[in-house]
């Protein structure tokens, strides 16, 4: 049982991630989510997800595919609202998959809020899903979401009448793409990904037309491309890729066949996308003083011809259409023209693809795996001129680390070999000690190659808090301090949405409105502070901001309401304001004044706690609030002390650890003759004999003989009882191969090649605690 | 009816057809389908895991990668026997929850690799509905001797599932 609500949790705690992503107008995230929903579908899920989540993640689905087709306004009221749909479905998976009346009552009640009528009979599989889909529309039509939709549409109507009509090149977005060069240069190396996929994906149609995966796949590269394009002011590509996307969605519907025509499209409008691509990367490198907006008209015609039903020939163009398969458009006269025109714009080197094709005499019915070779190293020779570093799989660079600790581990071996250490001979010696400076140099190299400073992820947050400042009407000045701070590359993925989380926090509801900070002396504009630091073995993230502070009596209510807490029990604000890290905290009633969405801070807890970090907040009420995630510098190693207990070795992360003591009697104590407690600095301290909660043989029993090292993990202390101090040591952290198993974090290889176990304080605990 | 049940029993047999790498736990003699196995070590020293079942021994450095090791006697519940130098770790790899994974199985000794024809394989007697059946795809009578063919995700990916769950 553990093992299916744990994947069901986790699934909705990304879902939960990523609707506080989402902002309006950009629907990459939409896609990504939608992508999520899909584990919980039934038929995709695992048997054990219970069909009441299964059913409401149809109902989900449905909702945000609304959105994305523009039938259901894509507004932050509508994505608030899905937020609580989620905190809703999060509800149901920890009552295990048992939802009370009340919680489906609230899903549906915010979903028809949206405007997708659903009633809770259907969630509850007294009709069936199937069924229920088409009514659903149908009430849809008829219901108040009328309103939305209409404005909802006109904005697409006017995208789409804004496409058509484009007649010639738009110059006003030229400077607006380059305020954000990293960004930019991201996307240029996406976009190429995304546009190889493309034309893998297509060729693939060509076996098996019918196919829908595959339609996806061609379908999702445009609607990345798509948002990212937006985000950035690529106004072009935008309007082109969401042109495309606008086709491929009929032909995902099944309004239209995946014909020939719409290949041909496809690939046309993937070539047109990729010489664009190249040529911004000419402007990133050049400047953009030659750069020319493409005229992508004739595409968007051809585009809307297609969705208006002219299936049939072209004028002109019979004699290419009955070619079989392959772009006909690439070589019109018409269509050459436009990608030529391009050409001075371009820099040098990055030719267009297409022009030359054309160009260089390859006639029609020349088939598009002919030009894809010579479109390749145009693209590549681009992508090797640009920046002085390359890609590399993070399975590669994992293997590398993983065999350069071997070597070392193999050296000591062979140093110690008893044989070996007998030889006194001086160049021995000296050759020996060559060879560690060597793969200890090795090893920090390839422990570094895996590191990246935290910039790139700061930077997101510049264009954050300025969006939410401006949407909510307030002064927020974004201070960043340490930004060149490096950071394990696995991590800046999973802390990005986090900090997301985080930031919006800081800026919704602890910075107030101006004039309310007026009232309270403050400067209007508030300040939020970003700041990252090495402090330790420890990378230290720190959101601040001066605004109001937590509501600690608030929290308190709620919490007492929860049950997390007793009327009687006396907890500090620390305590207190902690609690907002517990699950089930969130403020989807907007009780407390921490919330994004709905979605409670739990998820943010359990995202650090995966790479093994910690997260606090301090707060003042009137003054602000410090939020403090504390991370490992990389997820490879862990700084540990080795201990002994009987003839195990474990590795206590040296994070964690107080201090070691050799217990005096007179500090021993024991509750009711069971429960043991050490007095250490005036504190009790209860002691967990380590070989007792894993079943190993110990040389002592005796507390007084051993050693008890004192550990602390989320506030709670512990003296663990060993055996011996080994020493201290970094570690190389390896799973255990498919074992997962409490109190353990993980192994290792120590130094005579055997395994030694991490332990994982945590879990130590809580095993205690039972 | 006959016809069809040897029909069934033969098309069963052709599938299973193939080579085995065979071991021996106590009297008994165990094939493994050759595809999965991926190297046989000597046995080395087993760093034990807590709150973990018993057939699972714990886990050993297999050249830098870490690995969990269980003893396939304890496994089927048959008696523990000391190891010695003919004793073995077979690893193999298996389909685990994302990826595949290896997994070291202890048998008592390892002895050839058979390629056994679909001829010689029978369905796996029913012994009820005991849960030790179905780790079992067939058996084997090559040269009047008996091998058990192990379905060997059933059993490394199971018994390690099991041990997850508890």
């Amino acid at each position: 049982m553990p093992v299916a609500h744990k994947t069901l949790s986790d699934l909705l705690d990304e879902v939960a991630l990523k609707i506080l992503m989402i902002e309006p107008g950009d629907l990459s995230i939409v896609g990504e989510l939608l992508d999520l929903i899909d584990k919980l579908l039934p038929g995709n899920a695992a048997a054990e997800i219970p069909m009441v989540i299964q059913r409401m993640a149809v109902a989900f689905k449905g909702a945000l595919e609304k959105i994305i087709m523009g039938e259901l306004s894509d507004s932050a009221e509508n994505y608030d609202l899905l937020g609580q749909c989620v905190v809703e479905m999060q509800e149901s998976a920890r009552k295990g998959g048992q939802p009370g009346e009340k919680i489906i009552e609230r899903f549906c009640f915010n979903l028809q809020q949206i405007g997708v009528a659903l009633q809770p009979s259907v969630l509850l599989g007294l009709t069936g899903v199937d069924s229920a889909a088409p009514e659903k529309d149908a009430a849809e039509d008829e219901t108040g979401a009328e309103e939305e939709c209409a404005v909802a549409s006109a904005q697409i109507d006017s995208v789409q009448a804004q496409g058509v009509a484009a007649v010639g090149p738009t110059q006003e977005a030229l400077p607006d793409f380059l305020q954000d060069t990293d960004l930019l240069a991201g996307f240029i190396e996406e976009a190429f990904e995304h546009l190889e996929s493309i034309e893998v994906n297509v060729l693939e149609l060509e076996q098996s037309p019918d196919d829908l995966e595959i339609i996806n796949n061609i379908f999702r590269p445009f609607h990345t491309i798509k948002g990212v394009s937006g985000f950035l002011n690529l106004k072009t590509i935008n309007r082109l890729a969401h042109a495309t996307e606008n086709l491929l969605d009929d032909v995902r519907n099944g309004q239209r066949s995946m014909d020939s025509a719409v290949i041909d499209i496809v690939l046309t409008v993937g070539d047109a996308l990729k010489s664009m691509v190249v040529d911004i990367k000419g402007v990133l490198q050049n400047g953009p003083a030659n750069y020319q907006d493409p005229d992508i008209s004739g595409f968007l015609a051809d585009i809307t011809r297609l969705q208006e039903g002219e299936i049939g020939p072209m004028p002109g163009d019979s004699a290419v259409l009955s070619a079989p398969d392959f772009s006909p458009e690439v070589f019109e006269p018409e269509e050459t023209e436009v990608v030529a025109s391009e050409e001075p714009a371009t820099a040098a080197p990055s030719m267009p693809i297409v022009a030359r094709a054309a160009q260089g005499g390859v006639f029609p019915g020349a088939v598009q795996s002919q030009i894809s070779p010579a479109a390749r190293p145009v693209v590549d020779s681009g992508m090797k001129k640009f920046g002085a570093s390359i890609k590399v799989d993070v399975e590669k660079l994992d293997a590398l680390v993983n065999a350069v600790g071997e070597l070392v581990i193999m050296q000591s071996l062979v140093r110690q070999n008893r044989l070996v250490s007998r030889i006194a001979d001086a160049k021995l010696t000296k050759d020996f000690s060559q060879l560690t400076r060597i793969t200890s140099e090795l090893q920090r190299t390839a422990m570094s190659m895996r590191m990246v400073p935290i910039k790139q992820t700061f930077d997101k947050m510049i264009r954050l808090i300025r969006d939410l400042a401006k949407k909510s009407g307030k002064k927020v000045d974004l201070i960043m301090e340490g930004a060149e701070t490096e950071i394990d590359r696995n991590m800046v993925e999973s802390i990005y949405d986090p900090l997301v989380h985080m930031m919006r926090n800081s800026v919704d509801h602890g910075i107030s409105s101006p004039a309310d900070r007026e009232k309270c002396g403050k400067p209007e504009t508030g300040k939020v502070s970003l700041r990252a630091y090495q402090k330790g073995g420890s990378m230290m993230i720190e959101i601040e901001d001066d605004g109001e502070g937590l509501n600690t009596l608030k929290i308190r209510k709620k919490a007492i309401e929860r049950g997390l807490v007793g009327e009687s029990d006396n907890l500090s604000d620390f305590e207190l304001n902690n609690l907002v890290f517990l699950p089930g905290f969130s403020t989807a009633d907007r009780i407390t004044d921490v919330s994004g969405r709905g979605v409670g801070m739990d998820v943010v807890k359990k995202a650090v706690e995966k790479l093994r970090g910690k997260v606090e907040v301090q707060s003042q009420p009137g003054k602000g609030s410090l939020f403090m995630i504390r991370l490992p510098l990389t997820l490879a190693i862990i700084d540990g002390i080795i201990v002994r207990v009987g003839s195990e070795r474990y590795i206590i992360p040296t994070i964690a650890i107080q201090e070691s003591v050799h217990p005096e009697r007179k500090n021993y104590s024991t509750v009711h003759g069971r429960g043991e407690n050490l007095m250490v600095r005036g504190e009790l301290v209860p002691i967990i004999r380590l070989y007792e909660i894993f079943s190993v043989p110990s040389t002592y029993t005796d507390p007084c003989d051993a050693i008890v090292v004192v550990v602390e993990n989320e506030g709670r202390r512990r003296a663990l009882m060993v055996d011996e101090l080994l020493g201290k040591e970094e570690v190389v952290i390896k799973n255990l191969g498919g074992l997962d198993v409490p109190g353990v974090a993980g192994g290792t290889i120590l130094g005579d090649g055997r395994v030694g176990l991490i332990l994982d304080l945590a879990g130590v605990i809580a095993d205690r605690a039972d | 009816m006959e016809a069809a049940s040897v029909a069934q029993r033969s098309g069963q047999g052709a599938e299973l057809a193939g080579k085995y790498l065979t071991f021996s736990l106590g009297q008994e003699g165990y094939g493994v389908g050759i595809l999965s196995v991926r190297e046989i070590i000597g046995v080395m020293e087993i760093t034990a895991v807590p709150h973990t079942p018993a057939y699972i021994k714990g886990v050993i450095n297999l050249r830098g990668k870490v690995i969990p090791v269980l003893d396939l006697r304890l496994k089927f519940n048959m008696s523990h026997k000391e190891y010695d130098e003919r004793t073995c770790v077979i690893v193999v790899e298996v389909q685990g929850q994302a990826a595949p994974m290896q997994v070291g199985m202890v048998v008592d000794s390892v002895s050839e690799v058979l390629n056994i024809v679909a001829g010689e394989i029978e369905p796996p007697p029913s012994l009820g509905s005991s849960s030790e059946t179905e780790n079992i795809m067939g058996m084997a009578k090559v040269k009047g001797e008996v091998k058990i063919l192990l379905d060997v995700d059933r059993v490394v990916g199971e018994g390690l599932l099991q041990q997850l769950s508890s």
